[in-house]
């Protein structure tokens, strides 16, 4: 297991420890108790039946085996129940700290690898990979549960002479065997079934964002048989899964009755008591085997999701480079600026200027000798001083789902209901803010689906205003803008300009009615450096 | 009239709602349910030989023939286990198909702004995983539980009519248990769906939206909101297990109480220390094939038991599943025949989207003539897009008419079929330049689609890929510029080659010189086609037959 899931997993509060060793204790009560009953039973009876067949009915003891057969009756039911309410508790709340934390990973990896996890991708690590982990944790006490049940088993068994411990041990050495061996093969057929799952994730999320398209080109049924041919091949590889696994779970009723039967046979020398004893002994602790199978099963079947995890959490850096604080001075190609400058990024369509914009903000590797901030080449910044300086309006306005609050608190979380307002109004979307339902509390689809292109632009213009950085950065603000709101949108970020004092690096197509300080035309970077693009798809 | 029509289409193929679509498989799990009652039989075989063998060495004779017996009934069991277990898992993948379909085809037709993206990859993967269970191993327990627990105690009559009457005694209180929880489970299970979705689509978006999280340094706070999800989920899930494990543990507490019982009577029955009047005469052999049969009773009602937790996630997802049928599924184009440039006329027209309190659209009224091109200019949000979303059938007018060459569209459904569309966010699927433009129409030889894309002005593009046309895209677009997604979606459309052109701002994000050189390839693409484009710019809107300001409309 990598060191890092190792990490999360066993960052366990106190009453998740405590769980953990109740579900142990309890597997191992129900092992014994099951075990003995059983034995128990079998021994009464025929104890019973050969002392009347004796004569000696009146002298036989029956109050205590009689008593201890009720009690090993609600000793297990009461145990299992322990055992299942312990063991799902501790591994859930061990899962719960391995979500988030998956997230933070991904948030710390390097940007170009973190960018590259599709949706869907990601989707199956927290769902399906995540599911299967918590599977295997809550089979953990299974292991216990049957060393238990074979110990007490064999304990009993023992009565009949070593003989009859030897060939139960040995049929109990072989089930487990059969299952280690079985087992491995799900490590295969898991990994396919996670990879047909991340690719039908990938494929729907790609036709379903694109369903309008789709209904356009009558490609609506092409996109519907290609998801459901990512379902066949889900389903082909889940049929290798489950076959493999019917296999494990029919080598124990065979085992069972050959145990049982062996068990009987053996200890026939020492009566027939103690070869009832003996054989309902046996059939017990095999059966009482199928948890540790599980467990054998599932951490098998998880591996896979346990390597893909690790993987994941082991990318992030252990610690991340403390922000550093400068002064917002950039040289920018050779060229000193410095707030409240206005610079105009310019160039031809495709020449560089949103990439160049991406690699301000830390989201692209930067490019040594291009930039500096505070005399410092960015290349050697830390991502978390570029971005402090930066706010930014990204080109695809993109927005996270959420009401407009949520939104912009992205910008500045402790920001005032005033200054809320204040960018609202300097972004010329307060006004529609008022007129939605529920003001700034209205619920916005995901990527701003109930939102105008243009509507959208405002509101990531809002985020951007809210944030307090040196530095506006704002790619395309006006595009998707008819003429008049985007007039009104210049206008006042001219003002705000002026009140704010923040310094200005815009890109923009459109001719702009902004008075600006100069112009820079980024060095168009070579395209096998740039090839492996980050950009996002709204 | 396209009430009837569309009813008439719902009785063709009718949506199975609140049951999982998936019953009509039912039959298919029938196997499984027979090897089921198979494996019943043989565990009655399998108690004759222990009981037999116990007996046989009480007399004095040789075990090993009963042990025989044993180890056959044993593997008797294994087979009938294997089977089932084989045939519920085919059936199982046969039923999440056929719903697959079905999901896909809502998920995909569903009106435009409803639904989050996450929450629909959530209803086609893994709501509809969520049947498996449900017929691979519910279906066939639940029939088998039927008959099943009646074989055992039928034999075990034969065998001891009193110890018959205790397991049936211990049935009675175990059912009204079962009832009980059941119902408070059902409730429980729906809350603990709808907690993992939410966290699923939450985890989707935060993910899509990690670029905007990174920048604005965010990652903390969202770390801590996912975290909270994750934490609400493990709690549900926690309540709703508490109820399931009391529903075994009662089930437990009889079975094991029915097997002490069951010992108890018998042993003293054997010592005839019973203090009330049996009407049978208990031997060894009978008491003891009793004792290892009784648990086999409620065994096929604990398989059953365990299993109720995959009904209940099966009957919460096909509630999801058909209510997405139900908000998707917009009338279907019934194919009305468009080879020339159509006319169209939208008659005071409204659209107002789901949950919207204003309408996107007021009181449209255009009338385009076959071969015009029109330009809707009008300030941000005043419906542009709307309008040609309406012409696609992803939205609904909600007042007035449109028509395609006197058709209403409410019949047709939509203009799909003869309309090329290039949107503001168009599609890049994962491969090649080449077969992202070919999307437009699947059978374009090479040469047609590099002459589109040449067309575009996406050559700037290509010659500085190394692949060219065929240089693979991964999922995220692969570098292509905010310009050059709108080129390949223009390609697309010049490539369908169809009467009606709907482009929406296809020349947003581009300078001023690109501009002037695309728009004389819009130009040239309108000519013997009826054209709608959606712009802000004035220069594109220039080539426009007319012009019409939906904001002075509004």
């Amino acid at each position: 297991m990598s060191d890092a899931l190792a990490r999360v997993l066993a960052a366990r509060p106190r009453s998740e420890k405590q769980q953990v060793r109740r579900a142990a204790l309890y597997a191992a009560l129900v092992a014994v108790a099951s075990v003995a009953l059983l034995a128990l039973s079998g021994w009464f009876l025929t104890a019973a039946a050969l002392a009347a067949g004796a004569g000696t009915a009146l002298a036989f003891n029956y109050m205590l085996p009689s008593a201890a057969i009720r009690l090993f009756a609600i000793v297990r039911t009461g145990a299992r129940y322990g055992e299942r309410l312990a063991s799902h508790d501790a591994a859930l709340s061990a899962i719960a700290r391995v979500r988030p934390a998956l997230f933070a990973a991904l948030a710390a990896t390097p940007v170009a690898r973190a960018l590259s996890l599709s949706t869907g991708a990601a989707s199956t690590r927290l769902v399906q990979d995540a599911g299967a982990v918590e599977t295997a944790l809550v089979l953990r006490s299974g292991t216990v549960g049957g060393a238990a049940a074979i110990l007490s088993g064999l304990a009993l068994v023992a009565l009949a002479g070593p003989l009859a411990v030897l060939g139960v041990m040995g049929v109990a050495a072989l089930l487990m065997a059969v299952s280690w061996a079985l087992s491995r093969q799900l490590e295969d057929s898991g990994r396919a079934v996670l990879r047909e799952a991340e690719w039908l994730k990938a494929q729907t999320a790609a036709l379903v964002e694109g369903s309008a398209e789709l209904r356009c080109y009558a490609l609506e049924d092409w996109a519907v048989a290609r998801i459901v041919d990512g379902g066949t091949a889900l389903a082909a590889a889940q049929q290798r899964d489950s076959d493999v696994r019917a296999a494990i779970e029919v080598a124990s009723p065979v085992a069972i009755g050959v145990g049982a039967a062996l068990a009987l046979v053996l200890a026939a020398p020492h009566g027939a008591a103690i070869a009832a004893l003996a054989a309902l002994a046996a059939a017990m602790a095999l059966d009482g085997l199928a948890p540790a199978i599980r467990h054998v099963t599932q951490a098998h079947a998880a591996r896979a999701a346990y390597a893909r995890l690790g993987a994941l959490l082991d990318e992030a850096p252990p610690a991340t480079l403390p922000a550093v604080s400068l002064e917002p001075d950039l040289v920018l190609y050779g060229r000193a600026i410095a707030p409240p400058a206005r610079i105009a990024l310019r160039g031809v369509s495709g020449s560089g200027k949103t990439s160049l914009v991406e690699r301000l903000v830390g989201l692209r590797p930067a490019i040594a000798g291009e930039v500096s901030l505070g005399g410092v080449d960015i290349a050697l910044l830390p991502a978390s001083t570029l971005r402090a300086a930066f706010a930014w309006l990204p080109q695809d306005a993109a927005l996270l789902a959420g009401t407009v609050r949520d939104i912009l608190v992205l910008g500045r979380a402790d920001a005032p209901e005033a200054a809320v307002w204040e960018a609202l109004e300097d972004a010329a979307f307060a006004d529609r803010v008022r007129a939605m339902p529920h003001g700034l509390d209205s619920w916005i689809g995901d990527n701003g689906a109930s939102l105008s292109g243009g509507e959208r632009r405002r509101l990531a213009l809002a985020r951007a205003y809210l944030k307090p950085a040196p530095w506006l950065l704002l790619d395309e603000p006006t595009e998707g803008l008819d003429t008049a709101t985007a007039q009104t949108v210049i206008a006042r970020l001219d003002d705000r300009l002026r009140r704010h004092g923040q310094g200005l690096l815009i890109v923009s197509h459109a001719p702009l009615a902004l008075v600006l300080d100069g112009e820079i035309t980024p060095a168009s970077p070579p395209a096998a450096a740039d090839h492996h693009s980050v950009l996002f798809v709204a | 009239m396209a009430a009837t029509t569309q009813n008439a289409r719902a009785g063709a193929h009718p949506v199975r709602r609140g049951r999982p679509t998936a019953l009509a498989v039912g039959s298919a799990a029938r196997g499984s349910t027979v090897l089921l009652l198979g494996d019943a039989v043989a565990a009655i075989l399998f108690a004759a030989g222990i009981a037999g063998g116990v007996a046989a060495l009480a007399r004095g004779m040789p075990a090993w023939p009963w042990a025989l017996l044993m180890v056959v009934a044993g593997s008797a069991r294994a087979a009938a286990l294997w089977g089932s277990l084989r045939l519920g898992s085919r059936a199982a993948a046969t039923a999440k198909s056929a719903l697959r379909r079905t999901a896909a085809r809502a998920a995909l037709r569903r009106p435009s702004g409803s639904g989050s993206v996450g929450a629909l990859l959530g209803a086609v993967v893994d709501e509809v995983e969520a049947i498996d269970g449900y017929i691979a191993r519910f279906l066939p327990a639940r029939q088998a539980a039927a008959l099943a627990p009646m074989i055992v105690l039928a034999a075990i009559a034969l065998a001891s009519p009193v110890a018959a009457l205790i397991l049936l005694g211990t049935l009675i209180p175990f059912i009204g248990a079962m009832v009980l929880a059941g119902g408070a489970a059902a409730d429980q299970s729906r809350r603990q769906f709808d907690a993992l979705a939410r966290l699923s689509g939450l985890f989707a978006d935060r993910v899509r939206g990690l670029p905007v999280i990174l920048a604005f340094q965010g990652e903390a706070r969202e770390t801590e909101r996912l975290g909270q999800a994750a934490r609400e989920v493990a709690a549900r899930t926690m309540r709703v297990l508490r109820v399931a494990f009391l529903s075994s543990a009662s089930l437990e507490f009889f079975a094991a109480l029915s097997v002490a019982l069951v010992a108890v009577y018998a042993g003293f029955a054997l010592l005839g220390q019973l203090p009330f009047h049996a009407p049978e005469q208990l031997d060894l052999v009978r008491a003891f094939f009793v004792l290892a049969l009784a648990p086999e009773f409620y065994a096929p009602m604990r398989r059953l038991a365990a299993a109720y937790h995959d009904r209940q996630m099966a009957e919460t997802a096909s509630a999801r599943l058909a209510a997405l049928d139900a908000a998707g599924t917009p009338p279907v184009g019934e194919g009305l025949a468009v080879v020339a440039a159509p006319a169209i006329v939208f008659d005071h027209v409204t659209i107002r989207y789901p949950g919207e309190d204003r309408d996107a659209v007021g009181d449209v009224l255009i009338e385009v003539r076959p071969g015009e091109i029109i330009a809707l200019v009008g300030p941000s949000g005043s419906g542009k897009s709307s309008v040609l979303h309406l012409l696609l059938g992803l939205v609904p007018a909600q007042e007035g008419r449109v028509t395609v060459n006197g058709a209403p569209l409410k019949e047709i459904g939509s203009v799909a079929p003869f309309a090329a569309w290039a949107g503001q966010a168009p599609v890049l699927l994962a491969g090649s330049i080449a077969d992202n433009i070919r999307l437009g129409r699947a059978d374009a030889a090479p040469a047609e689609v590099a002459a589109v894309a040449a067309a575009v002005g996406l050559e700037g593009a290509l010659t500085r890929r190394v692949g060219g046309l065929e240089e693979r895209l991964d999922h995220r677009g692969g570098g292509l510029s905010g310009g050059e997604r709108r080129r390949v979606a223009l390609a697309r459309a010049l490539l369908k080659d169809a009467p009606l052109l709907l482009l929406d701002e296809p020349t947003a994000h581009l300078d001023a010189a690109a501009e002037a050189a695309l728009i004389a390839v819009i130009a040239r693409a309108c000519v013997g086609r009826t054209v709608i484009i959606a712009t802000h710019s004035t220069a594109l809107a220039a080539i426009a037959d007319r012009v019409v300001d939906l904001g002075a409309a509004a």
